[in-house]
């Protein structure tokens, strides 16, 4: 129940972000040569955004499985060492986010007190900024419920994007909605189209 | 020693598994702390900065959201029947169309197994049927499908013009005479072949169909003209094209083919029905289905998947950024570079080094990461030797081309694997030929630097440079 309200909240506020900059740029684009003004905070404001998308996705992309990294070494291992590998590689996942939360959280502290405000938006720096310290606390607990499932047995190792695997649902898609149906040359034309 | 340590953790920690942008990561940061003085707070304001100052990078995600609303079996099928009424009466001339449409849904949906799989599902088994050899079909769409990287807009590309800061909007120029050359030169092969075997050809459905075809695939071909022309036009910067080329891709399949989403399925005129009451019946349901596409399962899954590839991306790409800084700061690729020129390698030399690099690289990783890894180190290296970095940015797309092609993680030998239901050594053995094609076409790339730098040369003419 929990479970699944944090993932569509996860799921809904990347989504947005990843939406809000798309029309941000897009409406920017049109108030440029359609109205010959500008947005003059857009840039900032998109840009600002991507860095919340990124750094707040990252842990949803370990939870998810949408990092890329090379497997084909740990695959053939035995189960057992694979294990043992994937509790080191967590653990220097760890250390990688340790690292950039003490530098992140230095960075912040020190940014708080001078006290510098954005370019073109009227806010601290520091506030956009935090999420480099929520990112990496967060990419810290996925971690850790992974390290978690791996002791339990419940996974083996990190979960990668398989776009080959991502592709095949084209295909299978397209296999249900036009081959099923008739398996001569008429799955060649379109159905339903502009007419 | 320092190279030694930074590449040493990388290769490790990729080698165990651990994902890419981490191992980037981490390999850096701990360089920097073994050999200069940075602090760990400058370091996380490094990757605050490569996440937050970078424009032309927002490109990525608002390209990966277009096509992933494109890359459906609806566009696949259009874009199919509008190459098979053009080109299918030649002799071999549905293998002909079926590299056209991977070259037109490559260019839209930026993925070659994605290409390879919906335009391979539908054009394979359709092939097999007029009485193509199984392995000829499945070896020309695995190989034509690698055309997506290398025909703009391509997301590898930009990935290197993040990597190497080179323009995107040139990388996309120069990528389009080699495509349209690799296209030809497959279906110039592909006649050859079909003139000997006497393979069948389609009957020539007349200039109205072909009309009709083309206007419907226009749809999702209008994507390319968008992009490309404003680039080229030098209305919009890549990023503000992608962006537009986003929303429009939402409208095409959201309202225009109706593929997902809240209007799926409606037909556009009913049987019977006249053209006032369908137009006034489109434009209210239109109306009615934006605001509620927001809602809609498929919408949401669609901008689900384009935010974890782009996220994914993205943080690689910040986290390359750092190891780029490590390179920079370190010196690491000037000290190759003056170690290779003082041993007299040739350029021509080098490039034979840097492809064979680059095969090998391409075995084992993706071309974004391979990208990322490999760009920051080479093209200093090339600069020195006078190649020109839009030239080596060419022959680097081309060679992971040639990756997607070779296991153990050719993505696209996976996917002709998976739709042909035959084993890994068949699928490898229908795409050998070919491949030899594709080896051929990156030594002309490599020695005709030209093919690459016309266009770009002659859009800067044009502008006045």
């Amino acid at each position: 129940m929990i479970k699944k309200m944090v993932s569509n909240l996860e799921e809904g506020f990347i989504s947005l972000l990843l939406i809000s900059m798309t029309l941000l740029v897009f409406v920017e684009v049109v108030a440029r040569f359609g109205f010959n003004t500008g947005i003059h905070w857009a840039q900032e404001a998109t840009l600002l955004m991507a860095a919340w998308f990124v750094l707040f996705g990252a842990s949803y992309g370990v939870k998810v499985g949408a990092h890329i990294g090379v497997d084909v070494f740990v695959k053939i291992m035995p189960v057992n060492k694979r294990r043992i590998v994937t509790l080191l590689v967590i653990l220097l996942c760890l250390v990688y986010c340790c690292l950039f939360l003490y530098g992140s959280w230095i960075y912040l502290s020190t940014m708080r007190m001078i006290g510098i405000e954005m370019d073109d938006i009227p806010i601290p720096k520091w506030i956009p900024m935090s999420i480099l310290v929520i990112g990496f606390v967060l990419l810290i607990v996925r971690f850790l419920q992974l390290a978690w499932k791996v002791m339990n047995g419940q996974a083996n190792g990190l979960s990668f994007a398989d776009e080959a695997a991502e592709s095949m649902k084209i295909a299978k898609d397209i296999q249900n909605t036009a081959l099923g149906k008739d398996h001569n040359k008429e799955s060649l034309s379109v159905k339903g189209d502009k007419s | 020693m320092t190279i030694a340590a930074l590449f040493i953790t990388l290769f490790f920690c990729m080698f165990i598994g651990m994902p890419i942008a981490i191992a980037l990561g981490l390999s850096s940061v701990a360089t920097i702390l073994m050999f200069s003085n940075d602090s760990l707070a400058s370091v996380s304001l490094k990757l605050f900065e490569a996440t937050s100052e970078h424009y032309t990078l927002l490109a990525i995600p608002f390209f990966v959201l277009s096509s992933a609303f494109l890359s459906t079996g609806g566009v696949a099928k259009r874009l199919i029947n509008f190459a098979v009424d053009t080109v299918g009466h030649i002799k071999g001339g549905l293998a002909m169309a079926s590299v056209m449409a991977c070259m037109l849904f490559a260019a839209v949906s930026g993925s070659s197994p994605a290409t390879v799989a919906a335009i391979g599902t539908i054009c394979i088994a359709g092939m097999v049927r007029s009485g193509y050899p199984q392995s000829f079909a499945a070896g020309v769409i695995a190989n034509a499908g690698t055309l997506g990287i290398l025909i703009p807009p391509s997301i590898v590309m930009l990935v290197y013009a993040a990597a190497t800061e080179v323009s995107a909007s040139r990388m996309f120029m120069a990528g389009v005479i080699p495509g349209l050359m690799m296209g030809l030169i497959l279906m110039i092969a592909i006649y050859i072949v079909a003139r000997i075997k006497g393979l069948p050809s389609q009957p020539f459905p007349g200039f109205i169909q072909l009309a009709r075809s083309g206007v419907i695939a226009l749809g999702g071909m209008m994507l390319i003209i968008i992009v490309l022309g404003s680039i080229y036009g030098g209305i919009a910067s890549p990023t503000e094209a992608a962006a537009v080329a986003a929303v429009y891709a939402y409208f095409i399949a959201v309202v225009g083919y109706r593929d997902i989403g809240p209007m799926k399925g409606v037909k556009w005129q009913k049987v019977n029905e006249n053209f006032v009451s369908a137009s006034i019946r489109n434009a209210v349901q239109m109306l009615i289905a934006i605001p509620k596409s927001f809602t809609d399962p498929e919408v949401r899954k669609v901008i689900l998947d384009a935010s974890k590839v782009s996220l994914m991306l993205l943080f690689i790409i910040a986290n390359a950024m750092l190891f780029a800084h490590v390179l920079t700061t370190e010196r690491i690729p000037h000290t190759i570079a003056e170690s290779i020129i003082s041993w007299g390698l040739p350029a021509w030399g080098f490039l034979i080094v840097v492809n064979v690099l680059l095969l090998i690289a391409g075995n084992f990783m993706e071309p974004s990461a391979i990208i990322l890894i490999m760009a920051p180190i080479l093209f200093p290296i090339a600069t020195q030797l006078g190649i020109d970095p839009i030239h080596l940015g060419i022959i680097m797309v081309v060679n992971m081309e040639i990756g997607m092609l070779t296991p153990p993680v050719g993505l696209n030998l996976f996917v002709t694997a998976g739709i042909t239901g035959q084993n890994m050594i068949w699928v490898i053995k229908a795409c050998l030929p070919w491949l030899c094609l594709l080896l051929s076409f990156l030594i002309l790339i490599t020695y005709v630097p030209q093919i690459s730098l016309f266009l770009p040369e002659y859009i800067d003419q044009l502008n006045g440079y």
